[in-house]
């Protein structure tokens, strides 16, 4: 994992309410790096974060709205979000009651350093 | 794979192929054995030549496996290739009877993520399925090569209804 990746899991997970976060490589749908809590199944994780961005992107393309910067999915269990700006997407995921403006904002800034 | 328990196993795999072509989005994919025998294929076959396809995907897993011996890297998980507009997906694995090798070709609908994530799910299926027991018997010597054809008959004539 490379200093940057690693700063910005950690700086990523230390936000209140998040419990894990990985990074993805967006063409292969597959694992870069993560730090994801025990029982989370991270290639399947990979894979289908990768590919819900990647249909969010192409229904963002085909409605002329552009590029898709992040996604938020919602469940009774907790939050989903993705973030992309090139060939690394960065996944998070956090409780109900995280502080989920944080959490975006987090992920969106970590997409953005990797993929610079 | 004699040619008398090709069409009982070919019927069972119809299922699990099916929904590993449709949940992974690949464009095709092939069960073919050792031997290069076709047990299973599903998906778009148009602009290629299945059954050239099989017999290189078992000489591959022939080469790949004997690569892993000589390096001492044991058994080998997959083959990844990735071309320019397909990408290639090769993998072995067992089930009771003998083993399979998958071959899925895929593009810019799939990812190698959600190849594998199905993949896993198409060998726990496969090794539920009772007619690829253990009890299957080899092709012999003088059925090898009618046993062979008999899946590429078989494949032939599935294309014609598809």
């Amino acid at each position: 994992m490379t200093d940057a990746v690693r700063a910005a899991l950690q700086r990523l997970t230390r936000v209140k309410g998040v419990r894990g976060a990985m990074v993805v490589d967006a063409e292969a749908g597959v694992p870069v790096a993560s730090e994801l809590e025990t029982g989370v199944q991270e290639t399947a994780l990979a894979a289908l974060a990768g590919s819900l961005f990647r249909r969010t992107q192409d229904a963002s393309t085909a409605s002329g709205f552009g590029r898709v910067r992040s996604l938020q999915l919602e469940s009774a269990g907790g939050h989903l979000f993705v973030a992309g700006a090139g060939a690394l997407l960065v996944v998070a995921l956090a409780d109900p009651a995280a502080q989920l403006g944080l959490v975006r904002m987090e992920a969106g800034r970590a997409a953005g350093e990797l993929n610079a | 794979m004699r040619k008398e328990d090709l069409n009982r196993v070919a019927a069972a795999l119809r299922d699990p192929m099916r929904s590993f072509v449709r949940e992974s989005r690949v464009r095709t994919a092939l069960l073919v054995n050792r031997s290069g025998q076709v047990l299973a294929h599903h998906g778009f076959g148009r602009g290629f030549d299945v059954t050239n396809v099989a017999a290189l995907a078992a000489a591959s897993h022939a080469s790949a496996h004997a690569l892993a011996e000589l390096t001492g890297a044991g058994q080998w998980m997959h083959l990844h290739h990735a071309g320019k507009e397909h990408q290639l997906f090769l993998a072995p694995f067992r089930t009771r009877g003998e083993q399979l090798v998958l071959v899925a070709i895929f593009d810019k609908e799939s990812t190698l993520g959600l190849v594998q994530l199905f993949f896993d799910r198409l060998t726990e299926a496969v090794a539920e399925i009772p007619e690829l027991g253990s009890d299957l018997p080899d092709s012999d010597v003088a059925g090898f090569e009618s046993d062979l054809e008999a899946g590429i008959e078989r494949l032939l004539s599935e294309d014609d209804t598809r």
